[in-house]
C-alpha cells in the first residue's frame, strides 16, 4: 500500500520542528509500524536526506522504548498495544498518518520523534524501588499475599515507563506512571516500611517535573499500552493523604 | 513546623484533594439552596419564600456561614486557576491532530470554561440578591420575580445553570478519586449518581429563571 505520512522533524532541542510529508509506497500489511519507518529510512539514506530519528529497542512490546502520537493517538489505534506491536494492517492504502512526539514540557524533543524521559528516571529514582536487599527468591508462600493484592499490584507491576499516559493526558500529568509505582509496592509487605516516604518522595518529584496535574479525564489509561487501571491514581491519592495526614513521614 | 502543610498545600495531588473536597461542600451548599429555593413553587404568592428567606437572614450564624461559603469558593477557584495554568505550562507545543481514546469528555475538558461561566453568574447573582439586600428583604418573592423577569438577567442565570451542570456532572465523580476513593464496588455507582446529581440539581435551578421569565411566576 501507499501512504501519505505526516512526520515531525525537529533536528535537535534548540530548533523549531515541523510537520514534514513524505510519500512511502510498497508498505505491506504485515509490517509493523517500525518496520514502515525503517522502510521510509532506506529511502530517505538513499536519497541522501537525514532519516527520521526514532525511539526504539525490543520490539516486542515489552521494553517502554518505543512511541509516538499517530494520527492523535497514543501508540496508535490499537488498545494495549505499544508502537512496535501495531501493524500496518490497521491502515489502508491511501491513508495519511500524522507522526508526532510525545508533547510535554517535562519531556523535550531531542530529535525528530525522540523525546527525553529522564525526567522519568529521577521520580523512579525518588522512591520507587525497596531499598532493603531481600537476597535470594524465598520459598513463594513464605510471606502469603491475598491474591487480589497480588494480581493488583502485578497490574500496576505492569508499567513499562513509555510515557504514553504523560503524552495522552490532556494536562500532560504523569500520574499514571508514578501511580503505578506508588500503588505496585504500597500492595505488598515488601513495599510497606518505606510505604510513606515513598509517596511523598514520588510525587514531589514528579510535580518538580513540571509535568500537569490529574484532572480525571482518564485518557492516561485507556492509552496505556500495558492497561494499567485508574484505580492507581486514586490509590496514591489516598497514600498521599495517608502519608501527609497519618504518619510521621516529612515533618 | 508547618512545612509539612505548606507541602501538602503545594503539591499537584493535595492541591486536587482540597478541590474536591472544596467542591464536594459546594455541592452540599447547592443541595441545600436549591431546597430553599423549591418554595418559590408554592403557589402561596411567595409567603412561603419569604418566610424562608426571612428566617435565614434572622439566623445569627449567617454572617459566619456567609464567610465560610465565600472560603470555600475563593479556595476552589483560586485552586483551578493554579491547576490549570500548571496545566497548560505542561504542555505548551500542542499536538497537530487531537484525537481521543475515548474517556475524555466535554465535561471534563471544560471544568475551567464551565467553573468561570458560573463564576459569572454568580458575581451577577449575587448582585441581583445579595449586595442589594436591603431592597430584596422588603418583599424577597417579589424581588426574584421582578429580576428574572428580566430576559438578559434570565439568559445569564440559565446560560450559568446549564455551565453548573456540565460542571457537576465531571466534578461529583472526579472528586472522589482524588480524594484517593476508588473501589470496584461504589466507583460506577458514584460516577451514574454523580451525573444524576448533575441533572437533578440544574434541572432543579433552571425551572426558575425558566418559570420567572416565562411569566407564570405570581399575580401576573
Amino acid at each position: 500500500m501507499k501512504l501519505n505520512l505526516k512526520i515531525w522533524r525537529q533536528k535537535n532541542g534548540q530548533t523549531k520542528g515541523a510537520m514534514e510529508n513524505y510519500e512511502l509506497g510498497g508498505v505491506s500489511s504485515d509490517m509493523s509500524f517500525l518496520e514502515m519507518l525503517d522502510i521510509l529510512n532506506e529511502q530517505l539514506i538513499s536519497e541522501g536526506t537525514d532519516p527520521v530519528a526514532f525511539d526504539h529497542d525490543c520490539r516486542e512490546g515489552v521494553c517502554g522504548t518505543c512511541g509516538s502520537v499517530v494520527n492523535g493517538q497514543v501508540h496508535g489505534p490499537d488498545a494495549e498495544t505499544t508502537l512496535c506491536q501495531l501493524h500496518m494492517r490497521r491502515f489502508q492504502d491511501g491513508d495519511t498518518v500524522q507522526i508526532e512526539p510525545w508533547r510535554s514540557t517535562a519531556f523535550p524533543v531531542l530529535k525528530d520523534l525522540i523525546v527525553d524521559r529522564s525526567a522519568f528516571d529521577r521520580i523512579h529514582q525518588a522512591g520507587g524501588y525497596v531499598s532493603v536487599s531481600t537476597g535470594a527468591a524465598q520459598d513463594a508462600n513464605a510471606i502469603p499475599i491475598p491474591k487480589n493484592d497480588a494480581e493488583l499490584a502485578f497490574d500496576y507491576a505492569e508499567c513499562i515507563g513509555c510515557g504514553g499516559c504523560v503524552a495522552a493526558c490532556p494536562n500532560g500529568a504523569a500520574m499514571l506512571f508514578t501511580a503505578a509505582k506508588v500503588a505496585h509496592l504500597a500492595k505488598l509487605p515488601q513495599g510497606q516500611p518505606e510505604r510513606e516516604r515513598r509517596v511523598l518522595a514520588m510525587v514531589g518529584a514528579m510535580d518538580k517535573e513540571g509535568f500537569g496535574a490529574c484532572t480525571n479525564h482518564f485518557e492516561c489509561s485507556a492509552a496505556c499500552p500495558k492497561g494499567v487501571p485508574i484505580d492507581a491514581i486514586a490509590t496514591m491519592n489516598r497514600e498521599y493523604l495517608r502519608a501527609t495526614f497519618l504518619s510521621k513521614e516529612g515533618v | 513546623m508547618l512545612s509539612w502543610i505548606e507541602r501538602f498545600v503545594s503539591s499537584s495531588v493535595g492541591r486536587k484533594a482540597l478541590m474536591a473536597l472544596t467542591g464536594l461542600m459546594l455541592i452540599g451548599f447547592l443541595i441545600a439552596h436549591l431546597a430553599g429555593n423549591l418554595s418559590l413553587f408554592a403557589g402561596d404568592e411567595g409567603a412561603a419564600f419569604n418566610a424562608y428567606a426571612h428566617g435565614i437572614s434572622s439566623l445569627p450564624i449567617l454572617p459566619i456561614a456567609e464567610l465560610a461559603l465565600a472560603l470555600l469558593f475563593i479556595g476552589h477557584i483560586a485552586l483551578a486557576v493554579k491547576t490549570t495554568r500548571e496545566n497548560r505550562r505542561a504542555r505548551l507545543i500542542g499536538y497537530q491532530v487531537v484525537s481521543t481514546h475515548g474517556q475524555k469528555t466535554f465535561a471534563s475538558q471544560s471544568m475551567f470554561l464551565t467553573g468561570v461561566t458560573v463564576l459569572i453568574f454568580l458575581i451577577k447573582h449575587l448582585w441581583d440578591f445579595r449586595l442589594q439586600k436591603e431592597a430584596f428583604e422588603v418583599d424577597p418573592f417579589d424581588s426574584v420575580q421582578t429580576a428574572l423577569s428580566d430576559p438578559l438577567t434570565a439568559c445569564v442565570y440559565i446560560l450559568g445553570i446549564v455551565a453548573l451542570g456540565i460542571h457537576l456532572s465531571h466534578a461529583f465523580g472526579s472528586a472522589f478519586q482524588s480524594l484517593g476513593f476508588n473501589h470496584p464496588k461504589y466507583t460506577p455507582l458514584l460516577r451514574v449518581f454523580g451525573k444524576v446529581l448533575a441533572v437533578l440539581l440544574a434541572t432543579g435551578f433552571l425551572a426558575l429563571p425558566l418559570y420567572f421569565w416565562l411569566g407564570q411566576g405570581g399575580s401576573n
